[in-house]
Order: C-alpha cells, then sequence, then structure tokens
C-alpha cells in the first residue's frame, strides 16, 4: 500500500455532556488518522462513542456536549476555530451523511434549492451554473429523472433515494473527507447494498477519503481499509481491516467477531404433528379515506399465504420492511383479522371470537420486537411477568405468583430479585429477556418470536438467540421467527419462508434456501445480507456491477 | 444502562424498585417554586375556608359610616372620624351639640335641644357603627338639655371597606371560598366530559375518533365565551348553569390530550402484549390503560383550574355571574376597576389574591409537568 | 390544493348551517325572549317583528325569511333600540373593533414570534428566563385585571394615556385597549414560538445544514424559523378567537364603541336580537378565519397539500 499523506489527525479528543445526572463522558482520549483516499472504518456498539467523537470535529454536539483535544484537518486544529473558518470546510473540505434519511432534509423546502444552496454558498456560482451542477449531483448518485426531481419535496421519496440526495449534498463540493455516520442502518438490506456500492464507486471517481461509523462487522469487511474499534469512549484496537478480522487482538474485539450467531437447528422428525397451519391468508388494511378526504386505499398487506408450523419445528420469516411478514405472525395468532383458514392443534379457529380465543391464548404466545415499548412502564416486573397468571390460572394466590415469577426469571437467566423493579431500571437485553418470561410462564406450546433481536447489539443478539433456543429443546416448543437479519435466521431455523410484499417468494429448509436459492430476490437478499466479497478490490478499482 | 458482554447483573441489595411515580414526586420535591406554590395555595384555601370565621365582620354587614375607607392596621375610628359620625347622630336625634370631650375610648357628649330629650333617642347612638353602650350622664330638669356618654368603637378594616360599607377583608376571603369552589367543581366538570369524550374518541378509533375530534376543532376554534353569554341571557342566572357552561368552554383542550394519550398508549406494544396473553378488556383497562393516562390527567387538570376561575372571574365582572348576595373574585374586581383613582385598594386586593392563586396554580401544574414528562427544556 | 381548499369549505358550510339554525330556534324559544307573547311588548317591537319574521306564518316559512334576511345582512331590529337594526348598529362597532383586534394580532405575532426566537437561541441564560417570566406573567394575569392597571398606572398615576373613550380614533386612545388585548396573545405566542424554535434547532435537517457548512443567519432563519412558524400559523385561528373574547373586557373597561361593548350590554339589558346577531356574525367571522389561516398553512407546508 502506498503511503498516504494524513489528512485528519485526531489526537487525545475528549467529549464530555452536562446532564442532570452529573457529567457523562462520552469519549475518553481517542487517537486517530485518516490518510487522503483511504476508507477508515471506526466500529463500536451503541454508547461506544463513535459517533461523538465525529460529531465533535465536525462541531455538531448538542449544546450540552463539550470537546477536548485537538481534530487536526491539514494542520488546522478545528476544535479551535471560529464558527465562521469552520463553516469554510463544513460542507465544502468535510462532509458529513448521517443515519436518518427520512428526517435529514427540510421537508419544506425542494430538493433543488436544498442541493443549490451549499453549492452557492461555497462555491459562489451563479443560480443556472449551481442548478447545472446540482442536476449532474443526482446523476452522479443515480437518481432517474433528475430534472423532475429537482422540483419534489423530500416526503415524496424513498428513504434510499433520501440518502442518495444526502450524499449528493455532501460530495457537491469535492469534499476531502466525507464522514458517513451510520448511513445504512436505517435501509433494508437490499438498499443498504446499492448505498455501499454506490460510495465505492464515487469514491473511485472522486478520490475523498471516507470516514465509516457503524455497528456492522460485516460491512466494515468489505469496504475499508484500516478498522478502529471503540468501546465506551475508547479505542481498543486498530489496524488494518483484513488483520483485525483475521488476527484480533482485544478480548473485546474478539467478542464481536465471535457474537456472529452460529449453528444450527435440526428440522423436526418427519412424522411430527402440525401444530400451527395457515391456509390462503389475507391480511388487508385501509389507509387514509375517511370523511371527506379522497379514496381509501387497500393494502394488501399478506396475499395468499400457507403455513404449516409442526411440533418442535422452528420455521424463519425472512423479508424486508413491508414484506408482510409480522403480519401473517399476528394474523397466525388471530391478533388481527383475516381471511382464510386458520388451525390449531386440529381445531379451526378462523373464525373464533375474543371469549373463545382466551383459553388458547396460553398456548399461543408473542415475543415483540422493541423491548423498551412492550413492558408496560407502570408495572413491576413481576407483576409483567404473572400478569398471564390472572387470566389462565386464576386460582393461583399471590404467593404461588411469585413462586412462578421467580421460577420464570431464574429460568431466562434474570435475578429473581428483579420482580420488584420496573421496566425501565433495566437494559434493553435484560427487557427481552423478561419479555421472553413472560410468553414461557404460560407454558405455551407456540411461540412467535417477532424480531426479537433487531432492536438489540449485536454481542447482547446471541444471548438472546441461546436463550429461546435452550429453552425450545427444554420444553419442546415450536417457533415462528420473524426477522429480516439472516445470519441470526440461519442459526435458529430449519425451515425458511422468504417474502416480499405480502408473498411467499421462495420457501424450503435453511440449508437449501441459504445455499442455492432459486429466486432472483432471494439471490439478490442473500447476496446483500451475507457476501464476504468485498466492495472494492485492494487496489482501489471498482468490481464489476454485475457482481452485486 | 449499557449491556456489555456480561448481562447478568449481581444481585442488587435494593429489594423495592423505584416506579415512575417515585421518580416523579422525588422529581416534584426538588422543584422548590412547585413545593411553595403547593404550599401557598393549600394556605389560600385554608385561610378562605376559616378565615371568615376569625374575622369580626360579616361579609354582608354595611357600615354607613365607613363607606369607602382606606385599609389600614390601626383601628378606626381615626380621631379626625369621631366628629363626624357624632354630627350624623345627633342630626338623627334633632339636637344640637353643645359640647363634647373624648377620654380612653369613650366620649362624653352634651347636647341640647328645642323639645324635650327622651332618653329613647340614645338608641340612635347605639345604632351608630362608631359608638356603643350609650349611657345617660345628666340631664336637665327641663329636659333640654343631656350629657350622655357613649364607647367609641374600635373596628379594623385591615382592607378598607367598599363603596356600600361592607369589610373587604371578609368578602375577599368569603368571595375566595367560592371561586375556589367553582374552580374545582366546574374543573371537574370539565375534566370528566374531556376524559369521557377524549378516551372514547382515542380507543375506538377510526371514523368515530375523526368525527369526533372534527367536532373538538371546529368547536375549537368560536370564541365559545359568545355562546356562554347568550345561553346566560336567555336562561338567566342559574347556579348549576353556570357550572355546566364553564365547564362546558374548556373541556376541549383535555379531550384532545387524553385522546391523544389514548391513541399513542392503545398503540404500545404493552397493550397488545395483554391481548396476546388473553387479558380483558377490564384487565387492560385497569392495568394498562388508565395508570399511563392518569399523568396527562393531573397535569392538565392543574391547568385547568386557573382557566376555570378566570372564565368563573370573567363572567361575573360582567355581571352575569354569581349573583348578590354571594360574591366572587371577579365582582370584587369588577367593582373595584370602577372605582380607581379613588378606591385602587378595592381593585388591589381581590386582584392580587386571584393574581396569585393563578400563578401557584400554574407553577404546581408546570412542576407536576416536568416532574412527570421531563423532557429537556 | 383545489381540492384541500374545497374540503375545507366542506366542513365550513354546515358549522355555519348549524348555528344559524340554533339561533333561530333558541330566540322562539328562550323564556322571555321577544317573540314570546307573554313578555309585554312595545307595540313598535310588535310590529317591526311582525314585518319582518311573520310571525303567524307557519314555522318552516318564518325559517326561510329569517335566512332570506340573514343573507342581506339583516339580522332585525335592535329589542332595546328600537329606532336602530342590529346590522346599523353593527355598522358602526365592527370598523372599530376589527382596527383593535387586528393591530393586536399583527402585534402579538410578531412580538410573540420575535421573543420566543431570542429565549430559544439564549436558552438558559438570562435572556431566556427573562421570556419566560414575561410569558407567564402575560399569560396567568387575566385581562380584567391588566386593564384596570393599565388604566391606573398609565391613565391616572403618569397621565400617559387618556383613561379610556375611543376619542374618535385617537393613536393615544388605541394604545392602553391594544396592549391589553395583546399581551395575554404575546405571552402564548412568545412561549410556543420559544418551544418551537429549540425543537427545530434539535431537528435533523438543521444538523444537516450546519454539517454542510450553511452560516448561522441561513441555518436559523431560512431553515429552523420557517419550521418553527408552523404552530404558530394554526394557532392563529384560536388567537383569534380570544381576542374576541378579549374585546368584550377591553372595550367594557375602556369604554370604547365597538362590537363587544355593544354585546355587553345587549347581555345585560337582554336585547335578544342584539345579541343573537353578534353571535351569528361572530361565528361566520370566526369560521371564515379560520378557513384562511387553514390555506395559509397549506402555503406553507408542502406536505399538507397532498392529504
Amino acid at each position: 500500500m502506498t503511503a498516504r499523506e494524513t489528512i485528519l489527525d485526531v489526537r487525545d479528543l475528549k467529549v464530555r455532556f452536562r446532564t442532570l445526572d452529573g457529567d457523562v463522558e462520552a469519549v475518553k482520549g481517542v487517537n486517530l488518522h485518516v490518510g487522503a483516499g483511504e476508507t477508515v472504518a471506526v466500529v463500536g456498539e451503541s454508547g461506544s462513542g463513535k459517533s461523538q467523537t465525529m460529531m465533535a470535529a465536525m462541531n455538531l454536539l448538542a449544546s450540552n456536549g463539550e470537546a477536548a483535544g485537538a481534530v487536526d484537518y491539514r494542520g488546522r486544529n478545528l476544535l479551535g476555530l471560529s464558527k465562521a473558518e469552520l463553516n469554510t470546510i463544513r460542507g465544502s473540505r468535510i462532509s458529513m451523511i448521517f443515519q436518518e434519511p427520512m428526517t435529514s432534509l427540510d421537508p419544506l423546502y425542494t430538493i433543488g434549492s436544498q442541493l443549490i444552496e451549499p453549492i452557492r454558498r461555497h462555491r459562489g456560482l451563479s443560480r443556472s451554473a449551481a442548478h447545472e451542477h446540482a442536476l449532474n449531483l443526482l446523476r452522479l448518485v443515480h437518481i432517474p429523472e433528475p430534472e423532475r426531481r429537482m422540483k419534489s419535496y423530500p416526503h415524496e421519496l424513498s428513504g434510499g433515494q433520501r440518502q442518495r440526495i444526502m450524499i449528493a449534498m455532501a460530495l457537491a463540493n469535492d469534499p476531502d473527507i466525507l464522514i458517513a455516520d451510520e448511513p445504512t442502518t436505517a435501509l433494508d438490506v437490499t438498499i443498504q447494498a446499492q448505498i455501499l456500492s454506490l460510495l465505492a464507486e464515487l469514491q473511485s471517481k472522486l478520490g475523498m477519503a471516507i470516514v465509516f461509523i457503524t455497528h456492522d462487522l460485516g460491512i466494515v469487511r468489505r469496504f475499508a481499509d484500516r478498522v478502529y474499534v471503540m468501546r465506551r469512549g475508547e479505542v481498543v484496537e486498530e489496524g488494518e481491516a483484513e488483520a483485525v478480522f483475521t488476527k484480533p487482538q482485544h478480548p473485546y474485539t474478539r467478542m464481536l467477531l465471535a457474537a456472529e450467531p452460529t449453528g444450527h437447528k435440526a428440522p423436526p422428525p418427519a412424522n411430527a404433528p402440525i401444530l400451527l397451519e395457515g391456509r390462503n391468508i389475507d391480511v388487508t388494511f385501509s389507509i387514509g379515506g375517511g370523511f371527506l378526504s379522497g379514496e381509501t386505499l387497500m393494502l394488501r398487506a399478506v396475499d395468499h399465504i400457507s403455513v404449516r408450523l409442526k411440533r418442535n419445528q422452528t420455521i424463519g420469516i425472512v423479508g424486508e420492511s413491508g414484506s408482510g411478514k409480522s403480519t401473517l405472525g399476528r394474523a397466525l395468532l388471530r391478533l388481527l383479522p383475516s381471511d382464510g383458514v386458520i388451525r390449531f392443534d386440529d381445531r379451526d379457529i378462523s373464525h373464533a371470537d375474543v371469549s373463545a380465543m382466551r383459553p388458547l391464548r396460553r398456548e399461543l404466545q408473542l415475543v415483540f420486537q422493541d423491548p423498551f415499548g412492550s413492558l408496560s412502564p407502570r408495572m413491576t416486573v413481576g407483576q409483567i411477568v404473572t400478569e398471564g397468571l390472572l387470566v389462565h390460572e386464576p386460582a393461583l394466590t399471590a404467593k404461588q405468583r411469585d413462586q412462578r415469577a421467580v421460577a420464570a426469571l431464574t429460568e431466562v437467566g434474570l435475578d429473581p430479585n428483579a420482580r420488584n423493579r420496573y421496566p425501565h431500571e433495566f437494559s434493553g437485553g435484560q427487557r427481552q429477556r423478561i419479555a421472553i418470561a413472560r410468553a414461557m410462564i404460560l407454558k405455551p406450546k407456540v411461540v412467535v418470536l417477532d424480531e426479537p433481536t433487531s432492536a438489540l447489539d449485536r454481542s447482547v443478539q446471541k444471548q438472546i438467540v441461546d436463550l429461546p433456543r435452550n429453552l425450545q429443546a427444554d420444553h419442546g416448543l415450536s417457533y415462528l421467527f420473524i426477522s429480516h437479519d439472516l445470519a441470526v435466521v440461519r442459526a435458529m431455523a430449519d425451515y425458511i419462508i422468504v417474502m416480499k410484499e405480502g408473498r411467499i417468494v421462495e420457501e424450503g429448509p435453511t440449508e437449501a434456501i441459504f445455499d442455492a436459492p432459486r429466486d432472483a430476490y432471494t439471490q439478490t437478499l442473500m447476496a446483500a445480507a451475507l457476501d464476504t466479497a468485498r466492495f472494492r478490490s485492494d487496489h482501489g478499482s471498482l468490481l464489476p456491477a454485475s457482481r452485486l | 444502562m449499557t449491556d456489555a458482554a456480561v448481562d447478568n447483573e449481581p444481585a442488587a441489595n435494593v429489594v423495592v424498585g423505584r416506579s415512575l411515580w417515585g421518580d416523579a414526586w422525588a422529581r416534584l420535591k426538588a422543584n422548590r417554586a412547585a413545593m411553595f406554590s403547593l404550599f401557598y395555595l393549600g394556605l389560600m384555601a385554608l385561610v378562605c375556608i376559616a378565615g371568615p370565621w376569625f374575622v369580626p365582620h360579616d361579609y354582608t354587614t354595611i357600615y354607613s359610616d365607613y363607606v369607602r375607607t382606606p385599609p389600614s392596621t390601626e383601628a378606626y375610628p381615626k380621631a379626625d372620624m369621631v366628629k363626624g359620625a357624632l354630627d350624623d347622630v345627633l342630626k338623627r336625634m334633632r339636637v344640637d351639640l353643645k359640647d363634647w370631650k373624648l377620654e380612653d375610648g369613650r366620649a362624653t357628649i352634651t347636647v341640647a335641644g328645642t323639645r324635650p330629650i327622651d332618653e329613647r333617642y340614645l338608641r340612635y347612638v347605639d345604632r351608630s357603627d362608631t359608638f356603643d353602650d350609650a349611657r345617660m350622664e345628666a340631664k336637665s330638669p327641663d329636659g333640654l338639655e343631656m350629657t350622655f356618654s357613649a364607647a367609641v368603637k374600635q373596628q379594623y378594616f385591615l382592607f378598607g371597606t367598599d363603596n356600600v360599607g361592607r369589610d373587604l377583608l371578609s368578602r375577599t376571603l368569603v368571595a375566595g371560598r367560592i371561586s375556589l369552589a367553582i374552580g374545582l367543581l366546574a374543573g371537574v366538570v370539565a375534566v370528566t366530559i374531556g376524559v369521557v369524550y377524549g378516551a372514547t374518541a382515542g380507543f375506538l378509533g377510526g371514523k368515530v375518533d375523526e368525527v369526533m375530534m372534527r367536532i373538538v376543532d371546529v368547536l375549537y376554534s368560536l370564541p365559545f365565551i359568545f355562546f356562554v353569554i347568550m345561553l346566560v341571557v336567555f336562561f338567566g342566572r342559574n347556579f348549576v348553569l353556570m357550572f355546566l357552561a364553564v365547564g362546558a368552554v374548556l373541556w376541549l383542550d383535555m379531550a384532545r390530550i387524553v385522546r391523544g394519550q389514548a391513541l399513542s398508549i392503545r398503540r404500545h406494544e404493552y397493550v397488545q402484549a395483554a391481548e396476546a396473553l388473553g387479558v380483558r378488556q377490564s384487565g387492560i383497562l385497569k392495568r394498562h390503560v388508565i395508570p399511563n393516562l392518569l399523568g396527562p390527567v393531573v397535569i392538565y387538570m392543574t391547568l385547568l383550574v386557573p382557566h376555570v376561575i378566570i372564565l368563573e372571574s370573567f363572567l361575573s365582572f360582567l355581571g352575569l355571574g354569581v349573583q348578590e348576595p354571594m360574591t366572587s373574585w371577579g365582582v370584587l374586581i369588577s367593582v373595584g376597576a370602577h372605582n380607581i383613582g379613588s378606591a385602587n385598594w378595592m381593585l388591589l386586593f381581590p386582584a392580587f389574591f386571584l393574581v396569585s392563586t393563578l400563578f401557584a396554580l400554574n407553577f404546581v401544574g408546570d412542576g407536576l409537568r416536568d416532574a412527570l414528562d421531563p423532557k429537556d427544556r | 390544493m383545489l381540492l384541500y381548499v374545497l374540503r375545507r369549505l366542506l366542513t365550513a358550510i354546515p358549522t355555519l348551517f348549524v348555528i344559524v339554525t340554533l339561533a333561530f330556534f333558541l330566540i322562539r324559544v328562550a323564556p322571555g325572549g321577544p317573540f314570546n307573547q307573554e313578555r309585554g311588548l312595545s307595540p313598535e317591537i310588535k310590529a317591526n317583528l311582525e314585518a319582518e319574521y311573520g310571525l303567524n306564518d307557519p314555522l318552516w316559512l318564518q325559517y326561510g325569511h329569517y335566512l332570506k334576511n340573514l343573507s342581506h345582512g339583516d339580522f332585525g331590529p335592535s329589542y332595546n333600540l328600537p329606532d336602530f337594526t342590529v346590522g346599523e348598529l353593527f355598522a358602526r362597532g365592527l370598523p372599530i373593533s376589527i382596527q383593535l383586534g387586528a393591530s393586536a394580532l399583527v402585534l402579538a405575532l410578531l412580538l410573540g414570534c420575535l421573543l420566543g426566537t431570542v429565549a430559544a437561541l439564549n436558552q438558559n441564560r438570562w435572556g431566556d428566563y427573562a421570556v419566560i417570566a414575561l410569558a407567564t406573567a402575560g399569560s396567568t394575569i387575566p385581562t380584567f385585571v391588566i386593564a384596570p392597571i393599565i388604566q391606573l398606572v398609565f391613565g391616572l398615576s403618569w397621565k400617559l394615556l387618556p383613561v379610556g373613550g375611543w376619542g374618535g380614533g385617537a393613536m393615544l386612545n388605541k394604545i392602553g385597549p391594544v396592549l391589553t388585548l395583546a399581551l395575554p396573545q404575546i405571552a402564548i405566542v412568545a412561549r410556543l414560538m420559544r418551544g418551537s424554535m429549540i425543537e427545530a434547532l434539535r431537528s435533523h435537517h438543521i444538523r444537516t445544514a450546519r454539517a454542510l457548512g450553511l452560516s448561522d443567519w441561513s441555518v436559523v432563519v431560512r431553515h429552523a424559523l420557517r419550521g418553527a412558524i408552523l404552530p404558530i400559523v394554526s394557532f392563529t385561528g384560536p388567537a383569534a378567537a380570544a381576542l374576541l373574547t378579549g374585546s368584550i373586557i377591553v372595550e367594557t373597561i375602556f369604554a370604547i364603541p365597538g362590537v363587544g361593548r355593544y354585546f355587553v350590554d345587549a347581555a345585560l339589558n337582554r336585547d335578544y336580537t342584539l345579541v343573537m346577531g353578534t353571535v351569528v356574525v361572530i361565528a361566520i367571522f370566526t369560521i371564515v378565519f379560520n378557513l384562511i389561516v387553514d390555506i395559509m398553512y397549506a402555503v406553507v407546508d408542502p406536505r399538507v397539500r397532498y392529504d
């Protein structure tokens, strides 16, 4: 690798926030450097300080934050510059794009005017010249119909398109460094892949350095030259990407790499009975409409889907947002109205009403995606976990319920004393365990796990994957595991259903789907999520587009 | 709290957790303005309810000698007022003054008349607000001259008196009873209507919610007061009508808040989780909905009460609210406003009571809002 | 956009109808009202009423007459001042009330927005605290307390302003009433603007603007302000309603011959037709005003137009 000139040098950066509960040190003395044209990844989980490091460099910290140390850009310390001086650098020499494309554009101005503004500000071009330049930028980021899009408003575009526009705005003035703060985290897997390949393409065309902040190791491996691993405000490891991946030094790095879910699930015996079955399920929602406000749109969320879940089986339902997978899960549990036949334990429950379903509820349980929202904030953990017992075993005394709570919490690996505390006193992973305990205390037969790990850090995800697996072995449960995270599903399920826009695209045993997907969409999904090939070859040239 | 590699916490020594209510109470206690205001409100309520029993004047007693007297910490009558009061009495007795002197709180007066003076005329002296305990000392043999003595009644008018001669302190306190009572009761009416309406709209959702909220939107933009006054004009001044009218104007905000909360609670996954467990609607309401609805309702109730008091005062100010002999701060302020320049105390005392109470209620409401729903100011 | 306006109109018209119909029936139902024969009517009134409303016609015909009269702006004769029609009394008082109300509204919006922005930009420093204190005072103290105090301080003690009266529209006479009317609204707008601005300044798209190196002026005025204004635009509707309410008090205390004052006098003297007429006019005005506000909102916020 040719020696690169260091253009950004961060030395002993410290960031502190003043809060009502005292001072919080988010960054505790970080050193890193970026060379011209190289791609540097900063990796860490939530709370590692990776975002705050770069926000401090760009002076974008919240009002209660302060930074100390040095951030040298081509010899000038950004932390010491005045607002005016900094503004000549921001947006023109160093640019930044953020995680939330849906809210990062001003909703009240057209795309065109938002693009033109930084161009005119930094280059002083006339309106028409800036307009031309903006059009070129839109073409650069592959936005179709650029002329028309100049007059559109952000709310008329999708998340992926908005992120492309953000990139265009950031690159408008040909910066030296592009800082990308988790730019693809909020996007679907296939869109993620497109944005990443776009960034790679732009880098090879324009030659800027990229600082890529992420928690996703898979992306880092395919994208970065060098890596910094951060934890709790400090850099714990750094080095060339391949080296860090193949020979990690620090135990934390090793743990992160090992946190990839592993294992596989053996399929149930062939003669296992079918517990839960859905035939030709349809779920339709009406959107909009109402008194005097235009026509009602009917959205077919689930379109003619059939599922058969056997005892001891785990079916993984994968798909991107809007695929209908969560809706299907809830429809099968009769939490949503649907058309079609649903059978549980050899009984037809398609038209069972609320009171008919009630006794069956204990056998059909659901674990939600959001550990923060699925626990009632004003009830103790004990009350939350035993609420189901109030309905299904009303004869129990308070003491007996308490004992069951103790047992349930111990089984999911939590301290039984937790039952007297409140949900907000626990972390995300712990809350998810509580939710699992709530489901398991009723000794169900079928549990639908709806994206149970999506809101958690990778290191915690592994535990929340191991736990249901162990419980399944102990209690002979059957799972419907809904997720968009293919790595997790591969470890959990023995049968896969791939959904897109309400329909089944492909289904089959896990290994068959992963090793040899037949449908084009499935192939794209697998490639986007699991491909370990790099976006750029080591010599900096772009790989052929067909690879992606 | 962060998840690290190690997820299990060591067994906590704290066995009882701190609920959100506990957190909120701690935050409220730390808010000095709110705690002081709470204390002030309690004091105000106590003073208005119990105070009139300790004030020597009744709020309806008219002291014709003390019309529009300024407030004073010293006792009335002042030295220069005694003569005037004496002249009034003697005029009624139809006698002339010969001589008088004031000693140790008793006045000794010698009068003469053209006709024999009957002892019973001393009644006029007793009836006076200034004198009391009239006793005849001496009488001339022909009855044309009489000397009597009377005690000079010491009265305190700490807030002065009003246009008619009534003690303002007792009136202000009694008015406080009315204003606070109406504030509380009409506030309850407004809260009840608002909560029921908002909760129904929020929980039923869909078309019903849309229609109900459209109605609220329309009503919100109309100056309700005109309709209320219209009703009062057409149907007379009825105490119950007052309650309903005041409550009916102010329920809109509460309805909006409650409906918003109901919608968001419904969407919260913990409600769906309860449904997935098979919990009945009553259980969901009892354990999940109401505890989470309570917070905003309490906050907005404390912010609603000052509006109610203002509204009642508004109506009373115009002469459309409480009727004589009842009085409220609005009535007092109205009369006071007509007398500025000549009797400022008639405006300033009730205005101070009203405004300080409103401020206190606002601080408590703000404090509650910060405590129960802390967002970065 | 046209569709949006049409839809708003569609909700406005039934409301108007309901109010007008309610008015019609209330007048006839009220105990002791002008159409109630129990009350001793002066022969002039009786004659007038019979002529206007055809009291012996069937009810639906009377309703038709009523609507027809309304559409001509004819509200009938004043009950207590039979020489004047309600319409004539309005013609005198309306321009005055509108002058005061419009001035107060403009003052409230401008000053409120300014103060709110200053507070937001100086958050948690003394500028912020000063504005919050002012806003709390302004929105807590009722108009009927502020007005006499202004009269006391500026009129009687410092002798800067006349204590009351319209003075034929002299500037000095207008200051007291306009200030009293505007003060509570200034307070509310300032608070609203402060909160709105603080939230806007924290939003993601402001972060983007800063990251692009745009100047402070551009960030605050072009981007943050435009977004922060939206709740204020929505508030203009209820603000106008509050000003109408306030005008009752202000005109009474400052002795201004506007519609509010007529309304109060009418209310106290049981002048039913005048009371009724005022309510209908107020309702029409408010509904039209809110329609305009809704349209203004759609002009400022493109997301709403495609609703």
